[in-house]
C-alpha cells in the first residue's frame, strides 16, 4: 500500500516529517518499505499485514497516526444531492448467491459527461502509482484508496435489461475483462451479469463491454461485499490480481461499504457532473458484527509483563475506535473495520503496539532448565563427525526430484513416490525415497566443473507411502532419517567407512551384530554390493544399509568416468542403539598370543563364513581375528581354490594362556572351519 | 573379491592402480640406494618400465574414454614420481646438503582430507547450541503433514490465504477431505511435542520447510527453519525479549540489542518482527510472538493456566549474512569449493 503524505493530511495534521512518520508506523505495525518524492509530495510504501485491511485506505492510515500522534481524525460525511426519480426505475439487484455476495448496492447517476480528471486527482493517483482513466474510473479507485472498499462504475446502457444479477459463473462460462482478454470461469467465482451474460468478475475486475468510455452518459455505481474465497479463486487461477481482489480478501470495512457510495457519487457530480437518482437500490443484507470482549484488569501485564495504567490503556482502545460497554474497561466493542479483533489477547496487543514494545524489558530472568540431546541428535551429529573426520563434505540436496532420479530404486521399499504439486523446481515433483540419486547427481556436478574428488555426504529424510491402515501417529508419510556418501574409490573404501560409523554408532556390541550379505539393487552393480543387516535381541533381522559400488550404467548416467562406491545407512534405526551410558571393559591384564593361519577353501566359500566359524569355535578367548591376504593360486592351491590368511588373537580374561590351550583353541578353529567351509590349513 | 572382466577402461584403471600402490609398497620398504634404483627400473624404466607398458595399452582403450584413461594415466605417473622423489630423498640420495637424519622440514606434510559440515548444519547447530544452555531441547519431526497440524491446530482457518494450493507443495494422494502437504513451517513440530506432552516445556524444532519461492537469490523453494517455543506458566513477552537478547549477545557476539515490531502470524499473539543489532544496524531475524491462546486449546494446554511464547528464524538469511553468502542457490549446488571454505 501507497500513502500520499498529501493525501494523508486531508484527514489528519500531523507534526512529523515523513522520515519520522514512516518511522513511527513501522513501530506500530505498518512495516515501512520505502519513501519516495513525487513532485510536491512524498510517497511512503508500507506493507499492510493480512489482518489489517482497514490500512489498505488512507483513512485507515490516518486513524493509526492520528492516535500515534494524539490529533483529531476528520473523515468526511458525503451526502450527495439525489433527484427525485428512484434508481429502482433504471436498475434491479437480484442475489442469487448470497453466500459468496452477501450485500449488493447500485447508485445510478444519469447525464455525466466523460471526460480528464483535474490535476489534483491525476496528481494523487500518480503518487500512489495508479494511472488516471477518466474522472469516473478515476473516482472510483480514488474512493478505494480513500477507505479501502472497492468499487466499480458500469456504463447503464450497457446492462441489458436492466439488470444486475449476482451468481456463481457455470462452468467454461466465457468472460472478456477490460483488459479485453477472455478468460474462461468457474462455480469457485462470482460474476455480476446483467439479464443476460456476466459484466463482470466480482470483486476482481470490470467487463471490457459495460466499462466507462467516452461515450458513456448514464453510470451505475457498484458497492458490494464479496467473499474471500470467490475472490481469491478467480483472481489466483485467472492470474487477474487487482486492488479490488487484494481488499476483497481481506474483508473492507462493512461500514464503509454504502459510505464509498455516497463518496463517489458526491465527487462524480463535482468533477462529471449529471444527476444523481434517489436512493441506493441494494440487495441483500450487510454482515457486520463487531465482536463484544471482556478484558481482565490484570490481562496487560499477564502477557506483556509491563505495567499499562488502566486510564491509558483506555485512551488507546477509545483512539482506535473501540467502543467502551462499561465504565470500568472491562467490556469493549471492536470497530466495524477491526474484524480481527475478537478476543482479550487482541486487546491486548492493540495496547501493546500503540504504546510501543519498547517499553517491553529485556533483561528479566529466565529459570535455569536443562536441556539434553535426543539419541536422534546425537546419532546424526555422531555420522557426520566420522564422515567430516575422514575427509567428505556435506551436502544439501532437493528433497524432492524428477521421475527417473525417483524411479531408481529404494533400499528402503518399493513404494510409488509421492508425488507433489507445483513441483518443487521444474520437472521435480517427487519425493525421494533414497538420497542417493541426488548425491551422485552432486558428484556428477562437481566433476562437471572439475572436482573429481568429491567426496560428498547428505543426512535427510526419504519419503515411503504407508501401507493403508499404518499407524500414522508419527507422521502420515513414512520419514526413515538417513545418511548417505558417495566416493570415489571401490566396495571396500565404501564398506571402510560404514564400519566406522556403525562403530561410532555403538554396533556391532555385545548384544546387536551386524551382518553384510550379497544384494542386487540399484543403482548399484551386481555382485559388487552388499546390504547391512542389523540383528538385535529379540528383535527380527532388519536392513539398515546398503553398499556398494555404483553399476557403471548408473555412472555413464551422471557423468561420473571414475570408479565411485557409495552407501546409504537408515540413522533412525541405529540411533536406537545410542541408548545408555557406555560402561567401561578393562584393558586386558594377560598376554595375548596370535596365531597367522592360511586357510584354504573353495572359491564360493566367503570370509563371512569362515569368520563365524572361527568365532563359533574360539569363543571367548577370541579377541580379534582379521583377514589380510586373499590369494588364488591354481597351481599350488588348486582349481577353483583361494587361500585366506588370517590373523587370530587368542587371550584369556582369567589368566596367561598357555601354549597347550592356545594350540587347543587353533585345533578346534581348524576343525570348525574345515567342517563348516571345507577349510584346509595350509603350510 | 572375484574377477569381474570389466571394460577395457575398467581394466586399464585398475592396472593402474595396481601399479601405483605396487610401487608404493617397494619404495616404502626400499632401505638402501640400490633398491630405489631397481624399483625405479620396475616401475619407471624408459625401456621395459611397467608405466611403458600399461602406456601400450592405451592404446586398446576405446576413443570415448581415452581422455579419462589418459588423465588416470598422467595421474599415477606423477604419483610414482613423486614416490621415487621421496624415497631418493629419504636416502639421503636426493642431492640435497641434509644428511640421513635430517629432513627438509619446509616439505609439505602429508596430505589429510578435510571434511566439512554444511554452513547450514553449522548455523543451525550454533543456534542448537545456545539454546540448549536456555534449556531448549532440540526436536524434529515429519515433513510430510496433514491439514491439522500445518494449519488447524496453528489457527490458519481455510479462508487463510497461506492454505492456498498455489502457495503450498499438496501430495497428489486420494485424500481430498485432509490433503497432505510439505509442512511449511516447523511450527507442525511444536504442535505435535505439545500434543503429546505437558508444560512446562521449552524446545527449539528445525528442519526443512518448503514454500513455492521461485528461486532467486533471496528464495529458494526449500529452505531450513529454526523455531523456539516456551511454554511455563506466568511467562509474558519480557521472557521472550530477554530470551532473544541473551540469544543475540551470544550468537553475534557482544551486547546486541533486540527491537519488537508489531507483526500479524495466526499463531501468535501478540505478534512480532524481531530486529537485532548487527554491523552497526537494526537486521530483520525472524517472526515472534505470545502463543496464540487458541494454539494451547487446540493441544489440550488451559490457556488460562499457561502462557507461552514462539518465535523464528530463517537459517539461510542467517548464515548468507554471516558467511557473506549474496546468493542462496549456492547452499544448494554443493559445489565442493563452496563447501570446502566453511
Amino acid at each position: 500500500m501507497i500513502i500520499s503524505t498529501a493525501w494523508l493530511a486531508d484527514y489528519v495534521q500531523l507534526p512529523a516529517t515523513a522520515a519520522e512518520l514512516a518511522e513511527r508506523l513501522a513501530l506500530s505495525g505498518l512495516n515501512h518499505e520505502s519513501t519516495t518524492a513525487v513532485g510536491d509530495d512524498t510517497a511512503i510504501e508500507i506493507e499492510v499485514t493480512s489482518n489489517r485491511p482497514d490500512c489498505l485506505g488512507h483513512v485507515g492510515v490516518a486513524r493509526e497516526a492520528a492516535v500515534l500522534y494524539d490529533r483529531p481524525l476528520a473523515v468526511p460525511d458525503p451526502r450527495p444531492l439525489e433527484g427525485a426519480e428512484p434508481a429502482a426505475d433504471r436498475v434491479a439487484v437480484a442475489i442469487e448467491s448470497p453466500e459468496i455476495c452477501p450485500f449488493y448496492s447500485a447508485r445510478v447517476i444519469r447525464g455525466v459527461r466523460v471526460g480528464p480528471s483535474p490535476s489534483w486527482l491525476v496528481d494523487r493517483l500518480r503518487t500512489v502509482g495508479v494511472a488516471s482513466v477518466n474522472n469516473v474510473v478515476d473516482v472510483t479507485n480514488y474512493v478505494m484508496l480513500e477507505c479501502g472498499q472497492p468499487l466499480h462504475a458500469f456504463d447503464l446502457a450497457k446492462l441489458r435489461g436492466g439488470r444486475i444479477v449476482v451468481r456463481r459463473a457455470t462452468a467454461d462460462e466465457p468472460f472478456t475483462a477490460i483488459n479485453h482478454k477472455t478468460y474462461s470461469l468457474d462455480e469457485r467465482m462470482c460474476v455480476i451479469a446483467d439479464a443476460e451474460r456476466p459484466v463482470a468478475l466480482a470483486g476482481v475486475m470490470g467487463g471490457a463491454d459495460s466499462e466507462i468510455s467516452a461515450a458513456t452518459n448514464d453510470v451505475v455505481i457498484e458497492s458490494a461485499q464479496f467473499a474471500a474465497l470467490p475472490v481469491r479463486a478467480a483472481a489466483r487461477s485467472l492470474a487477474l490480481a487487482s486492488g479490488s481482489s487484494y481488499r476483497f480478501e481481506r474483508g473492507p470495512d462493512p461500514a464503509m461499504v454504502d459510505w464509498a457510495s455516497r463518496r463517489a457519487a458526491a465527487l462524480i457530480l463535482e468533477l462529471a457532473g449529471g444527476m444523481l437518482d434517489r436512493d441506493a437500490v441494494t440487495a441483500g443484507r450487510l454482515a457486520s458484527s463487531p465482536a463484544e470482549i471482556g478484558l481482565a484488569a490484570e490481562r496487560v501485564a499477564e502477557v506483556l509483563g509491563i505495567d499499562i495504567p488502566p486510564e491509558r490503556q483506555r485512551k488507546i482502545l477509545v483512539a482506535l475506535g473501540f467502543q467502551p460497554l462499561d465504565d470500568r474497561g472491562r467490556r469493549w466493542r471492536s470497530p466495524t473495520w477491526r474484524r480481527d479483533c475478537t478476543r482479550d489477547i487482541d486487546l491486548v496487543e492493540e495496547i501493546a503496539r500503540i504504546e510501543g514494545y519498547e517499553q517491553v524489558p529485556e533483561d528479566v530472568a529466565i529459570a535455569a532448565r536443562p536441556a539434553a540431546l535426543s539419541d536422534r541428535e546425537q546419532a546424526v551429529r555422531r555420522a557426520g563427525e566420522v564422515l567430516v573426520g575422514r575427509g567428505l563434505c556435506e551436502a544439501m540436496t532437493r528433497s524432492v526430484v524428477d521421475e527417473s532420479l525417483a524411479g531408481l530404486a529404494s533400499p528402503w521399499g518399493d513404494a510409488t513416490p509421492l508425488v507433489i504439486a507445483p513441483p518443487l523446481v521444474r520437472g521435480a515433483d517427487r519425493l525421494r525415497r533414497s538420497l542417493l540419486p541426488s548425491l551422485l547427481e552432486a558428484r556428477g556436478g562437481n566433476v562437471a566443473v572439475g572436482n573429481e574428488d568429491a567426496e560428498l555426504f547428505e543426512i535427510a529424510r526419504g519419503y515411503l507411502a504407508r501401507p493403508a491402515g499404518a499407524d500414522t501417529a508419527a507422521g502420515p508419510v513414512d520419514e526413515p532419517l538417513l545418511v548417505a556418501f558417495v566416493t570415489g574409490g571401490d566396495f571396500f573404501r565404501a564398506k571402510g567407512l560404514c564400519a566406522a560409523l556403525l562403530a561410532k554408532l555403538g554396533v556391532p556390541n555385545g548384544e546387536s551384530s551386524i551382518d553384510y550379505q550379497p544384494a542386487s539393487l540399484d543403482p548399484f552393480a551386481r555382485g559388487r554390493t552388499a546390504e547391512i543387516v542389523l540383528e538385535s535381541p529379540g528383535l527380527p533381522a532388519r536392513r539398515v544399509g546398503v553398499v556398494g559400488e555404483i553399476a557403471r550404467a548408473a555412472r555413464e548416467r551422471f557423468s561420473l568416468p571414475a570408479p565411485v562406491a557409495a552407501a546409504e545407512l537408515r540413522l533412525d534405526l541405529l540411533a536406537a542403539g545410542l541408548g545408555g551410558a557406555r560402561r567401561l571393559v578393562r584393558p586386558p591384564e594377560f598376554p595375548a598370543v596370535a596365531r597367522d593361519l592360511n586357510l584354504v577353501v573353495a572359491e564360493s566359500v566367503s570370509w563371512g563364513e569362515l569368520e563365524r566359524a572361527i568365532h563359533a569355535a574360539a569363543g571367548d578367548l577370541l579377541e580379534a581375528c582379521h583377514v589380510g591376504q586373499v590369494w588364488r593360486d591354481p597351481e599350488r592351491l588348486g582349481a577353483g581354490k583361494k587361500s585366506f590368511l588370517v590373523a587370530v588373537t587368542l587371550r584369556s580374561r582369567s589368566g596367561t594362556l598357555t601354549g597347550e590351550a592356545a594350540a587347543e583353541a587353533v585345533d578346534r578353529i581348524v576343525a570348525e572351519c574345515a567342517a563348516r567351509a571345507g577349510a584346509a590349513l595350509r603350510g | 573379491m572375484s574377477n569381474v572382466a570389466g571394460s577395457p577402461l575398467d581394466t586399464f584403471l585398475a592396472e593402474l592402480e595396481r601399479l601405483r600402490s605396487d610401487a608404493a609398497t617397494a619404495l616404502a620398504s626400499a632401505t638402501d640406494d640400490d633398491a630405489v634404483e631397481a624399483a625405479r627400473i620396475e616401475f619407471a624404466g624408459a625401456r621395459s618400465g611397467r608405466l611403458k607398458a600399461v602406456q601400450k595399452a592405451l592404446g586398446g582403450i576405446p576413443a570415448a574414454d581415452k581422455p579419462a584413461a589418459g588423465r588416470s594415466f598422467n595421474d599415477t605417473k606423477a604419483a610414482v614420481a613423486a614416490l621415487l622423489e621421496s624415497a631418493q630423498s629419504r636416502l639421503g640420495g636426493g642431492g640435497g646438503a641434509e644428511s640421513a637424519d635430517t629432513i627438509d622440514v619446509t616439505l609439505p606434510g602429508d596430505a589429510i582430507p578435510l571434511g566439512h559440515l554444511h554452513p547450514i548444519t553449522q548455523t543451525i547447530r550454533q543456534v542448537q547450541e545456545i539454546m540448549g544452555q536456555l534449556g531448549f531441547e532440540s526436536v524434529d519431526g515429519p515433513e510430510v503433514e496433514d491439514q491439522w497440524h500445518n494449519f488447524e491446530a496453528l489457527a490458519i482457518s481455510p479462508e487463510h490465504p497461506a492454505r492456498d494450493p498455489l502457495d503450498n507443495f499438496y501430495l497428489a494422494t486420494a485424500r481430498a477431505a485432509d490433503p497432505l502437504l510439505l509442512r511449511s513451517q516447523t511450527s507442525t513440530v511444536q504442535i505435535r511435542v505439545m500434543e503429546s506432552r505437558e508444560p512446562p516445556l521449552r524446545i527449539v524444532s528445525l528442519g526443512r520447510v518448503y514454500r513455492p519461492d521461485t528461486a532467486d537469490a533471496t528464495h529458494y523453494p526449500m529452505f531450513h527453519q529454526v523455531e523456539g517455543l516456551l511454554v511455563e506458566p506466568g511467562t509474558t513477552m519480557a521472557h521472550l525479549k530477554s530470551v532473544l537478547r541473551l540469544f543475540a549477545s551470544r550468537f553475534l557476539g557482544g551486547d546486541v540489542h533486540v527491537r519488537f515490531r508489531p507483526s500479524f502470524f495466526p499463531f501468535t499473539e501478540p505478534s512480532v518482527e524481531v530486529d537485532m543489532e548487527w554491523g552497526g544496524r537494526w537486521v530483520e531475524m525472524g517472526g515472534a510472538g505470545m502463543v496464540d491462546p487458541a494454539v494451547l486449546a487446540a493441544v489440550g494446554y488451559d490457556p488460562d493456566a499457561v502462557t507461552g511464547f514462539a518465535f523464528g528464524l530463517g537459517v539461510e538469511r542467517i548464515a548468507a549474512r554471516r558467511y557473506g553468502v549474496d546468493d542462496i542457490r549456492d547452499f544448494y549446488k554443493n559445489d565442493v569449493r563452496f563447501l570446502r571454505q566453511f
